[in-house]
């Protein structure tokens, strides 16, 4: 299929050799699991059990009835032991349920639907007690984005499987080892939209994922997009503009151009909520990086600390190191190893000493244009850079410093080593504020 | 599992490009090396005195400066060496030290440091530097007196008194160099001026290590070949002159002192183009290069105001949906 090329991005190197061959592997189940109570983008959910409690693989365990959440489930049978707040990866402190894991688990219980005979309700129902939120990292409750406002027609379906971050390759996994499973989501998920055209998009630096779609695609609404290889590939707004020309006004969804994109994880568990009734226990998470023994894909638990998942691969070979939740252009440098494996994380990269960069000194915008050329939603971060840093929140929202995505590209080419996303993660709320008040 | 890992903090993105400022300073610095090795190769002791000079002072005055402004010196940036080496090749080889070193204290001293640092000055610091004294000639004439006994005696290279050949061209002199050989090298004006062959080798450096985009010297190059045609000259000849070979690719390109959108850009270079038509052919010949550039640094930002694309998004209403 025709794809168009989106204007600024960058050639990064890709790093995935360290662990895009190797097989997901299920975790060894540690002596303690931490969840948070919140791990979407929305209302936190009410824990629904007790310190001595036992509870079972499965059980929910957090719930709230606002709309925009998704409930959390216990993953592993055990004893809550606290319900208190504990650190999350974000470096924030959120009220868990901390359960001490029974050393003996049985299986899941699963059931077995009739797909035929799910209506449109009922599916978005089972996703939504299954807690299933987008899995690329954004974690936004998917049965909410299943519902979009009346007035918003959706006519395509978007697959996003490029994984354009450096390192990570979980998704990449999940297409080569269950691409059934994920074409059956895709098709449940067209079905539930109503719209008859899907296109699963993959970057052409995955030969296998996409080979092994085509083999198993018998679908012909199903539409397999490959695209070239350029971070941030995989953001929304350049995902929908590459396959479908279309361009996500400035503030607004994928929906106001009758879009909706889903992760390919998060079409995995669209199906395993729909088709069995499984809640989202457990996911698939790269851990990798030069500075870990042995990198690999791994199926963990949902709140799994980080310690258990590096000790699992072999330990952090090299100190001082960079412990990255997220990919290395987005996520988030860890302080210590407690944070737990949420809904939401991708991947843990481990940077040996030599990339382990603190904030550097930085320097004054040189305006060698650099981040100017890159930016892929073509607005000015040296201007931006600028009045961030100056604290001038006005002419920062001039700069249309609330379009930026915060993909770090800027960040990255800066000679000046300028800290523009911090910067910019400043500044949005400052004007989100400006702006409230001016109403 | 042990918590005592030590961990490195730090905000997103976690990998970095490796150019920097001072990586960058140092690419310009070896693109000008062709060029700077030509004027040696021509003026022998002189260049390498004027060259000398001119770093020294770019030195003594970086670290004068930030004594007196109380911060670090940045002098392992290379900004402050780029700037004496670029004020020397704006010398002829004949300029008595003092001129140099005057130029050198301006540019680094006052059009950078006083400015705010690198990256906030409006203007190019050679160049203010060079014009400056160009503009200070009549006080530093008087200053000259005392300084004359101390002009060093380098021994005597022929080449030193020669004709710029764009005054030739002024004057109708007969001696006029060929084409080919002002291209490849021809010992007259500014030390940068000698081998318009060399600086293009230089910028094709800066352009294959991505320092330059192509907009400016185009836009330069372009609208003076045309304009000169126009006025009947011969266009390759004109931009083999005068300095504007570094003026378009080293001078104009300059990060700090240019627009910073890509229109801003082609409008930057085509009006400096056209002041140094309206310079050479109506105004004084000499250093229109310089002047013009300097003008054109002054309307960056208004440039840079006028010229800005759209952001992703913009405008562009929700399509419709099939
Ligand atoms: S982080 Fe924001 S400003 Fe920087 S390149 Fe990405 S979108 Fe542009
Ligand atoms: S990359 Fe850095 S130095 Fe260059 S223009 Fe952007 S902010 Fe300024």
């Amino acid at each position: 299929m025709e794809v168009k090329q989106f204007v600024g991005g960058i050639h990064v190197p890709h790093h995935k050799s360290f662990s895009e061959h190797k097989a997901i592997k299920e975790a060894s189940v540690p002596a303690e699991i931490i969840i948070p109570l919140v791990q979407h983008t929305g209302v936190p959910n009410q824990p629904l059990v007790n310190v001595g409690d036992r509870v079972k693989a499965g059980q929910l365990i957090g719930a709230t009835d606002k709309f925009v959440s998704a409930p959390v489930h216990a993953s592993l049978s055990g004893t809550v032991t606290a319900v208190e707040r504990r650190l999350c990866f974000t470096g924030e402190m959120v009220q868990s349920v901390v359960i001490s894991v029974d050393r003996d688990q049985d299986k899941l219980e699963l059931a077995d639907v009739d797909l035929d005979k799910v209506t449109r309700e009922e599916a978005i129902k089972a996703v939504r007690e299954a807690g299933v939120v987008g899995m690329g990292g954004a974690a936004f409750p998917t049965a909410v984005k299943l519902s979009p406002p009346p007035d918003k027609k959706i006519d395509a379906l978007l697959i996003n499987g490029c994984e354009c971050e450096p390192f990570l390759t979980c998704d990449h996994r999940i297409m080569v080892e269950q691409p059934e499973k994920l074409l059956r989501g895709v098709r449940l998920l067209m079905d539930i939209l109503g719209v008859k055209h899907a296109y699963v998009c993959v970057e052409d630096n995955k030969p296998d994922a996409i080979e092994a779609l085509r083999q198993k695609n018998k679908d012909p609404q199903i539409v397999l997009v490959k695209l070239p290889t350029k971070y941030p590939q995989g953001s929304e707004k350049h995902l929908v503009k590459a396959v479908l020309d279309r361009e996500i006004p400035s503030g607004g969804l994928p929906f106001d151009v009758g879009t909706l994109i889903q992760n390919v994880g998060t079409c995995v568990a669209v199906y395993e909520a729909v088709k069995h009734r499984r809640p989202l226990i457990d996911r698939v998470v790269t851990v990798t990086g030069q500075n870990v023994r042995d990198p690999q894909n791994l199926l963990v638990k949902i709140g799994t600390p980080l310690s258990h998942l590096i000790a699992e691969c072999g330990g952090i070979m090299q100190q001082p190191a960079k412990v990255v939740v997220g990919g290395p252009m987005t996520g988030k440098a860890q302080q210590t190893l407690e944070a737990p494996v949420v809904k939401g994380t991708t991947g843990v990269v481990v940077l040996p000493p030599d990339l382990a960069l603190e904030d550097m000194d930085y320097r004054a915008c040189v305006s060698c244009c650099r981040c100017v050329e890159h930016c892929p939603v073509m607005i000015y971060p040296n201007q931006i850079s600028i009045y961030c840093e100056a604290g001038l929140v006005r002419e920062a929202a001039y700069w249309n410093t609330m379009d930026c995505i915060e993909c770090g590209i800027c960040a990255y080419v800066c000679p000046s080593k300028r800290p523009i996303v911090q910067w910019v993660q400043l500044t949005k709320p400052l004007i989100r504020q400006l702006e409230s008040e001016r109403k | 599992m042990s918590t005592t890992e030590k961990l490195v903090f730090s905000s997103s993105p976690h990998l970095k490009d490796k150019v920097s400022v001072p990586s960058a300073m140092r690419d310009v610095f070896i693109a000008l090396m062709p060029v700077t090795a030509a004027a040696i190769y021509f003026f022998r002791l002189y260049a390498v005195f004027t060259i000398a000079v001119a770093l020294i002072t770019a030195v003594l005055t970086e670290l004068l400066f930030s004594r007196l402004m109380g911060k670090k010196h940045s002098l392992y940036d290379w900004s402050a060496l780029l700037t004496g080496l670029f004020v020397a090749l704006l010398f002829p080889a004949t300029a008595a030290w003092w001129t140099v070193a005057i130029a050198t204290f301006i540019a680094v001293g006052i059009a950078k440091e006083l400015m705010g640092g690198l990256g906030w000055n409006l203007f190019n610091p050679a160049l203010f530097g060079r014009v400056a004294v160009i503009l200070l000639a009549p006080w530093l004439a008087y200053v000259s007196g005392w300084f004359a006994p101390l002009a060093p005696n380098l021994g005597p290279v022929d080449t030193l008194t020669q004709a710029t050949p764009l005054a030739m061209l002024q004057s109708g002199s007969a001696d006029l160099p060929s084409l080919g050989r002002l291209f490849v090298g021809f010992p007259a004006g500014a030390l940068s001026e000698v081998s318009p062959l060399l600086v293009l080798i230089g910028a094709a450096y800066l352009f294959y290590r991505g320092h330059i985009n192509w907009r400016i010297p185009a836009s330069i190059l372009g609208t003076v070949m045309v304009l000169s045609a126009i006025l009947g000259h011969n266009p390759v000849y004109q931009i083999c002159t005068g300095g504007i070979m570094i003026g378009a690719f080293f001078m104009a390109t300059d990060w700090v002192t240019s627009p910073f959108t890509g229109r801003g850009k082609l409008i930057f270079g085509a009006a400096i183009g056209v002041l140094i038509v309206v310079f050479r052919f109506g105004l004084a010949p000499t250093e229109g290069v310089a002047f013009s550039i300097l003008i054109m640094n002054a309307f960056v930002p208004l440039i840079n105001r006028k010229t800005t694309h759209p952001q992703f998004g913009h405008v562009r209403k929700a399509v419709a949906v099939e």
